[in-house]
């Protein structure tokens, strides 16, 4: 308990230490503490400054540089799908093009088609009534003989042969 | 002194003590050294080094564990450098201002959190090393250097003439301010430090148990809050030494 001292009161304190110690005691312990300090920068700046500073700026460099190529490649990717889309469109543009062309060239041929036949309908029926006409003529000059004969036959009998030449 | 003695005899368990102002002296070479300091500052630097061996053994990109706590402490001092510095030249002045923060802040929490009363040693006791004048003095000093070395390692002997911006009637106060840096530095510091372990010390005195907790929560705030406030005007100091004058 003798030894127990309170000091609430620093300036108490500074007095009651007279020759040695007391609380603004500045000794070899300043200097010390100093170099002290310095060794301590030297080697945190080896172990904990130096490589970790090194590594948090490698990082953002990594990230950067993703984020850079991450663009990139998102703007190379955009212009291939337009340049597809363009494709695309040209492509379907030729083929509805092929489409129609080959509609059209249907549509001539049906039509030139139906037109032969009809030609040939027509120049069927031509002959058929070409043939019947010469038929008929060829009857009607058989028919009139025919007469011819008759009626000279007919008047022969009523006129006697003499007559008649 | 009577009402003190008085209270004296009241206490009657051994429960805590105070010393202030007694040390544990070292003799080397002739010099006096406080032996209760550097027990106490080698513990903080054991715990510095071996935090940043933990955290820069296996450095990842992607960071986990230690690294990524030692990284977020990096990253803390950086900034704090950078507001206080600048973008350009914060890099050279991180290690300094660093462990000026680190080696503060973890000396003030030590005296907080270490049991340190439970070592005896003679004459003394031990405490957070930045209770002791001769340590704050010695990292203000290191600070006044430390401007002094950047500006004039960033304009030549033309750094004194900037004591002569923006008017010369300012200059016998620049020069005067040049004193009142180191002193103040230290002596807020040592003040805080010392005035905290004695409340908290004279409180566990009077009343032993419960009491005190509050006010030893305040003073882990307030030692954090010292080591950031050393740190960052030992960096304004530095920033300001390198500022450019605009002639």
């Amino acid at each position: 308990m003798t030894y127990w001292t309170i000091f609430l009161v620093t300036a108490e304190a500074a007095a009651e230490t007279t020759a040695e110690g007391g609380l603004f005691d500045i000794d070899a312990t300043l200097p010390l503490m100093a170099l002290q300090f310095l060794i301590l920068m030297a080697v945190l700046n080896a172990l904990l400054y130096k490589p970790l500073g090194k590594a948090i700026d490698q990082r953002g460099d990594y990230v950067r540089r993703s984020l850079k190529e991450a663009r990139e490649v998102k703007e190379k990717s955009e212009a291939l799908a337009a340049q597809y889309e363009n494709e695309l469109r040209e492509v379907r543009r030729q083929s509805q093009q092929i489409i129609a062309d080959a509609k059209a060239e249907a549509e001539k041929i049906s039509a030139s088609k139906i037109q032969n036949a009809q030609q040939e309908v027509a120049a069927q029926r031509q002959k058929a009534a070409d043939e019947i006409e010469a038929q008929k003529t060829e009857a009607m000059q058989t028919l009139e003989q025919q007469v011819d004969t008759l009626s000279d036959q007919i008047l022969e009998k009523l006129l006697g042969a003499e007559l008649v030449n | 002194m009577e009402i003190l003695n008085n209270f004296n005899s009241l206490v009657v368990f051994p429960l805590a003590s105070l010393e202030v102002g007694k040390h544990f002296y070292w003799e080397l070479g002739g010099l006096k050294l406080h032996g209760q300091v550097f027990l106490a500052s080698w513990l903080v630097i054991a715990i510095l080094v071996i935090a940043a061996f933990l955290g820069s053994r296996n450095i990842q990109r992607i960071p986990s564990g230690m690294q990524n706590f030692m990284e977020y402490v990096l990253d803390f001092i950086r900034n704090l450098a950078k507001d206080q510095i600048g973008e350009k030249e914060y890099r050279d002045w991180v290690p300094f201002v660093g462990t000026l923060f680190l080696f503060i802040f973890v000396s003030n929490w030590s005296g907080a959190l270490v049991p340190w009363k439970l070592i005896e040693i003679p004459n003394s006791e031990l405490a957070a090393p930045t209770n002791d004048i001769n340590t704050t003095v010695a990292l203000a000093l290191l600070t006044s250097i430390a401007y002094f070395y950047a500006g004039i390692r960033k304009k030549g002997l033309g750094y004194f003439a900037g004591y002569l911006e923006p008017t010369p009637i300012l200059a016998p106060f620049k020069v005067l301010e040049d004193f009142t840096k180191p002193l103040s530095l230290s002596f807020r510091l040592f003040g805080n430090i010392l005035a905290d372990e004695l409340v908290v010390a004279v409180l566990v005195l009077l009343v032993p148990l419960f009491v005190p907790l509050p006010l030893m929560v305040l003073g882990l705030f307030l030692s954090a809050i010292q080591a950031l406030i050393f740190a960052t005007l030992a960096a304004a100091y530095i920033g300001e030494a390198l500022e450019e004058h605009h002639e």
